[in-house]
């Protein structure tokens, strides 16, 4: 999950979260607060109204002993007076139930005495708890819509803010992390940003990317250097042995001798041609704009190679049904490419076996598989089989220097095509390379 | 014919030139460009071979001088930097071969034989070998006029090629690298050679046996004209 949507559901979250319980919360609130509000209320009252009997007098209220009572039109507040015996001190608010003309209501109640001449009264103020109530479900639907209103614009400002801080974040992965090609690097562009860390951050990457990227320059250049400055020395040296060779004095002994030399030098120029052809490879030096067609290229593959096949009395059948070009791609290393995994294939092969390729459409991509009925290779071997001067004696017939694979595998990167390889001892191993849908055609 | 050799390495130049001089070719060395550059503007020469990685001039510049001042001459570009935008450049600025280090000295006289096929006229297309024709142009060997086609490209390639160095013996690696050429692979010693001659042989024995391609024991296969 990306970090800003992780950081606005977060928010998001956090805040509905704070919303319910208010709002879970808010009965009770506004309860209390209308109780103390209306407490409040009835001890002003009861101020009010004990002023109002002194300045009157309450016999203006009282008289032969009855009590005082008056209820407002709609039940909600009524004032009562009642003489109480002299010992009764009362001074409460509570919720009481009173019957008024048939009705049950519930009022909240001052009860206070006072004395005035010697004589105790009882003053009671009561208000409707109905109406408090009342007010308490608007009030708390009201609050809801308030706050809801107000998460969804917190959130959407978070979400804009976040975007916003969060983007050079962005950019450093889409331009700097992903799709880029290791090791080969895009030009250095800043982002943009005022947040001192994403410069940071920036900045180290593109410092470590720049390490790589001189490293593997170094080595490829290493490479590509050491192989070209070989190639001089190597060149007198056969041609020394060449002209030796054609000295009449020479004995067949001596050339004989000559030849193991010349054998030794090819091999040395081998290694270097193909380490050269790998640098070369790595380095981008190879044009992609050939167009070739699958089978033709098989068949070349086949006719070069085939004389090898004889030597082991080996079958050899292509099973591409279909007529596929390639196309963008370099004609000299797919043939490379191919016949390095033929030539394989013959290598590690059984006398009398077989080595098949057959080629498969799965989706867009094109798939071709090339099986022998080979000695095949160790499961612990299987993840260095490309790996450069990696070599395994699996075959003491034939000797090589293990560089067909990384070969293989220079060409295949080169082209974009992955390549999987199966294989089980005793039994055999396939090799599927698989071409990816841009340069496929037909 | 004459040669000039134009290489800074004085011990490659001095191989070439024992080699090309057994090819009763008339040699001239030089190991620098500036020398170079005067014996370019004041002889005539029939081939030029310039290596472009010269230390004190620009080989291509050379090249420029010798397609000026020696119009006629054949000019093969040497180099250890075979980089395909130096072979297109080379090749453009009218250079008529390119041949990357290491070469094989054998392959250097194929296609100097080449271009003077080429740019001299010379034919030598109809080479006889017994009772059988080998077109070199047409790339086909036939027998009292039928072609034999079972005869494959490569297994061609391997007798033009000793044609071409007839009465020499020519090892498996020399072979070989004539053979294989480009393609890069990691086998460096193979008797594919052998299979493929012997191939040769049972192909040409439906017709008469080829006394003239001989085994050399231990050593390699030579072409007896």
């Amino acid at each position: 999950m990306k970090l800003q949507t992780k950081l606005t559901l977060f928010n998001a979250v956090s805040k509905l979260v704070i919303v319910l319980l208010f709002v879970a919360l808010l009965p009770t609130l506004i309860q209390n607060i209308n109780r103390n509000y209306t407490d409040n209320r009835l001890r002003k009252q009861q101020d009010k109204v004990i002023q109002t009997v002194r300045k009157n007098g309450i016999k203006y209220y009282i008289t032969n002993d009855e009590g005082y009572g008056s209820y407002t039109l709609l039940k909600e507040e009524y004032v009562s007076m009642d003489i109480v015996p002299f010992h009764d001190r009362l001074d409460t608010i509570r919720n009481e139930r009173r019957i008024v003309e048939g009705d049950t209501i519930q009022y909240r109640i001052l009860s206070h005495t006072f004395v005035i001449g010697k004589k105790n009264y009882l003053l009671e103020i009561g208000k409707s708890v109905s109406t408090i109530a009342e007010t308490s479900g608007p009030l708390q639907s009201l609050a809801f819509e308030v706050l809801l209103g107000m998460i969804l614009l917190t959130i959407l400002a978070d979400l804009f803010y976040s975007n916003y801080v969060l983007r050079p974040l962005g950019q450093i992965i889409k331009t700097k992390l992903v799709g880029a090609k290791f090791p080969h690097f895009k030009k250095y562009e800043k982002v943009q940003t005022s947040t001192s860390d994403f410069e940071y951050l920036d900045s180290s990457i593109n410092r470590m990317m720049e390490t790589i990227e001189s490293t593997f320059q170094k080595e490829r250049e290493f490479i590509s250097n050491a192989s070209h400055e070989l190639m001089t020395p190597i060149s007198i040296l056969q041609s020394k042995i060449e002209n030796m060779f054609s000295i009449e004095e020479v004995s067949d002994e001596q050339k004989i001798r000559l030849l193991e030399m010349q054998r030794i030098l090819n091999r040395l120029k081998s290694i270097t041609k193909t380490l050269l052809l790998i640098s070369q490879i790595e380095n981008e030096q190879f044009i992609r704009e050939d167009t070739v067609l699958v089978t033709d290229l098989l068949n070349e593959v086949y006719e070069e190679i085939s004389i090898r096949l004889q030597e082991k009395n080996l079958t050899f059948e292509i099973d591409v049904p279909f007529h596929v070009h390639l196309v963008k791609v370099n004609k000299f290393l797919l043939f490379n490419l191919f016949f390095n995994l033929v030539n394989n294939a013959i290598k590690y092969n059984v006398e009398s076996g077989s080595i098949k390729i057959t080629g498969r459409r799965e989706k867009n991509n094109l798939i071709i598989a090339i099986s022998d009925t080979g000695i095949g290779i160790k499961q612990e071997q299987l993840p260095h089989i490309f790996n450069r001067f990696k070599k395994f004696r699996q075959s003491m017939q034939q000797d090589s220097f293990g560089l067909g694979l990384p070969i293989v595998k220079s060409i295949t990167e080169f082209h974009h095509i992955r390549v999987t390889v199966l294989s089980e001892e005793k039994v055999g191993s396939t090799f599927e390379l698989n071409f990816p849908e841009e340069i496929i055609e037909g | 014919m004459n040669v000039l050799i134009v290489e800074d390495e004085k011990a490659l130049a001095r191989e070439l030139e024992i080699f090309l001089s057994g090819n009763n070719f008339l040699c001239e060395t030089c190991y620098d460009g500036v020398s170079a550059s005067e014996k370019i503007a004041t002889n005539q020469y029939d081939f030029i071979l310039i290596d472009l990685g010269l230390p004190d001039y620009d080989g291509l510049d050379l090249l420029k001088e010798a397609k000026r001042d020696n119009p006629e001459a054949a000019c093969i570009i040497l180099t250890a930097r075979a980089e395909v935008n130096d072979r297109i450049t080379g090749l453009d600025m009218g250079a008529d071969d390119y041949l990357p280090k290491p070469f094989s000295l054998m392959e250097l006289q194929s296609r100097m034989q080449a271009i003077l096929r080429r740019k001299f006229g010379l034919k030598h297309h109809l080479v006889h070998l017994g009772n059988f024709v080998v077109n070199l142009t047409d790339r086909h060997i036939s027998y009292n006029n039928t072609i034999i086609s079972a005869v494959t490209k490569k297994e061609f390639d391997l007798i033009a090629y000793m044609i071409l160095h007839k009465n020499r013996t020519l090892t498996r690696p020399q072979l070989s690298e004539h053979i294989w050429g480009s393609v890069v692979n990691d086998d460096y010693d193979s008797n594919y050679i052998d299979a493929h001659i012997k191939n040769i042989r049972k192909k040409l024995n439906v017709y008469e046996s080829p006394e003239w391609l001989e085994t050399v024991r231990g050593l390699g296969y030579r072409i007896n004209l």
